[in-house]
């Protein structure tokens, strides 16, 4: 096979959930009246931001070889603080600076803090203590949501700090800047999966960690850095998705675990760890979205977008094993 | 013999009631190769481990270059000098032989301030280190998974004798070899060595031992049963040694 042929074929296996969304926008944008319009893009993309940056710590724990369960429920959590804190009405507690912009960057941190405390006793009892990260990430998976429910006592809070909410509204090129966090997000991780050394031995501790460890990295102190980055970052999510809703409720959020699972794996991800990277995760979130936009612009019950999403999941999966068998005879 | 540069004082490893070593004691030279055989179970995995940081022992003392030494992990005994090759496989499959060739070491330029892994220089090391060992592998960015187990072995080989060290720990490298790489590599052994580095290699195969070693160890039921120059002894000697049927040198049968 000739080196060129097989660059280019190794480019679009690489790649393959891009031309898929690609292809996926192409055709709805063909057959779906209304869908090809810019602010209809831009939607797609500012649907993305929470669910991708949620993907993003998702996607750097199973490609570790482990696995957080937790990220919805830490994300809820991350978005009840923020709620209580800076919201005038309901449970809002309304706190006020001057400058007004300052709890921007306090409500940022406090969601961020909570959400890689979390991520650092999952990581503490996973690596340490040695228990399974299924096991560990389901039990935060419950009492973080449980604690959400307490805190709030079931309540929700409304009307979030003018200041906060304006990263919501304000927009830049069409699309708000809350979406640009995301996607300054997606650069930021994606270089550091691809480009630094930390990336790197987090994907070789997915491959065969015993070997990563015998090399001389130090596996407890990468993994450990693993699951607080997925706190944060789903703390983040969670705090971009308190100012999409301009407060919280107590079941804010639910069933995103499941749509942040089903990115990762259409995104290439590989749940066996070692395998995927980020660009492509966020091809899958785009993906779902944009199939959710497609739904909602041809009036079908919202239920089908549960139907077609497993489905992807499915389908992710098959082409994944195809992929594979291409691979192993282009070596 | 040459000065010593590792020296085992009766180092002694027990899980629970099972005692795996029992005592083992013995030394390797500068430039020295010593072929450490044993049955299976004997406890000569255990003791490579023990060496390279990856187990610790119950109790016993080792002396690395004239000072004491306990590796707390393998990145210590790296930073020691001291280089493992395992049994099975220490390869991250998922990943190109660059990134393996250069696993926990990987070179950067700093862009920025930000330290950024700098693949055209690691790749054009592990060209030249391949090319020098005459390993064929047709593309540096192919993933690991997708290579023979031969080309693995090889990389492993390669590796090791690139970084060196001053100490070498070889644990059966070469179970998935051809003829043409066991004799390629059992070259490497002796290059390796006589750059003044340290070679201990565990092998099943007696002929190996023979064709490589200059020291022969004989560990059975967790003690040396036997230690002699490979110009004194022979292959049936020390068969004997590692079965047991002959008593000079054995230990207490425990």
């Amino acid at each position: 096979m000739n080196p060129r042929y097989r660059r280019i074929l190794e480019f679009i296996l690489d790649n393959l959930v891009w031309f898929m969304l690609l292809a996926v926008l192409v055709i709805f944008s063909a057959t779906i009246p209304h869908y090809f319009q810019i602010g209809i893009f831009a939607n797609i993309v500012e649907q993305s931001s929470v669910l991708g940056v949620m993907a993003i710590g998702l996607a750097l724990v199973i490609i570790s070889g482990h696995m957080d369960l937790s990220v919805e429920s830490v994300a809820a959590l991350s978005a009840m603080v923020t709620g209580i804190l800076f919201c005038s009405a309901g449970i809002g507690l309304g706190i006020q600076f001057t400058p007004a912009w300052m709890a921007v960057p306090v409500s940022l941190l406090g969601g961020i803090l909570v959400g890689g405390l979390i991520g650092a006793l999952n990581g503490y009892l996973v690596v340490k203590v040695k228990m399974s990260a299924f096991i560990v990430t389901l039990a935060a998976f419950i009492w973080v949501r449980g604690l959400v429910v307490a805190v709030s006592g079931g309540r929700s809070a409304q009307d979030l700090a003018p200041a906060i909410r304006w990263l919501g509204i304000q927009r830049l090129a069409g699309v708000p800047l809350t979406a640009w966090v995301a996607i300054l997000c997606f650069v930021g991780f994606s270089f550091v999966m691809a480009k630094t050394r930390f990336g790197r031995h987090l994907i070789m501790i997915g491959g065969n960690e015993a070997a990563a460890f015998r090399a001389g990295i130090k596996v407890d102190r990468i993994l450990m850095l693993a699951f607080v980055l997925a706190g944060a970052t789903a703390a983040l999510a969670g705090w971009l998705l308190a100012i999409r809703t301009s407060g919280a409720t107590a079941n804010l959020g639910t069933g995103m675990l499941f749509n942040a699972f089903a990115a990762v794996v259409i995104g290439g991800v590989s749940l066996k760890g070692g395998v995927g990277a980020l660009p492509g995760v966020y091809a899958g979130v785009l993906l779902l979205s944009s199939i959710n936009t497609a739904i909602n612009l041809m009036g079908l019950p919202a239920h089908y977008t549960q139907v077609i999403h497993g489905l992807l999941v499915l389908a992710a999966v098959l082409l994944d094993t195809a992929k594979h068998s291409i691979r192993q005879r282009l070596a | 013999m040459t000065e010593p540069l590792l020296v085992l004082d009766n180092i002694k490893k027990s899980y629970g009631a099972i005692e795996a070593l029992k005592g083992i004691s013995f030394s390797i030279g500068k430039g020295e190769v010593v072929a450490l055989l044993g049955d299976n179970g004997a406890g000569k995995s255990t003791l490579v481990k023990i060496i390279a940081g990856g187990l610790a022992p119950s109790s016993g003392k080792m002396v690395f270059e004239g000072k004491p030494f306990q590796a707390k992990s393998p990145s210590e005994a790296k930073e020691a000098g001291i280089e493992t090759v395992y049994q099975d496989l220490s390869l991250c499959t998922n990943v190109d032989v660059v990134a393996n060739f250069f696993m926990g070491r990987e070179l950067t330029r700093s862009v920025l301030g930000i330290p950024v892994l700098d693949e055209r220089r690691m790749e054009a090391q592990v060209a030249e280190a391949l090319a020098s060992a005459g390993t064929r592998i047709p593309s540096l960015r192919t993933k690991v998974e997708h290579l023979s187990g031969g080309q693995r072995q090889a990389i492993e080989l390669n590796r090791f004798v690139h970084w060196g060290g001053k100490l070498v720990l070889l644990d059966e490298p070469f179970a998935a070899l051809g003829v043409e790489q066991t004799r390629r590599g059992l070259e490497m052994i002796r290059h390796v060595a006589s750059q003044g580095i340290g070679v201990v290699i565990i092998t099943h195969i007696m002929q190996q031992a023979f064709q490589v070693a200059d020291r022969i160890v004989v560990i059975r039921q967790g003690v040396v049963a036997g230690d002699v120059a490979r110009k004194d002894t022979s292959p049936d000697a020390v068969i004997a040694m590692i079965t047991g049927e002959s008593l000079t040198g054995a230990g207490s049968a425990g």
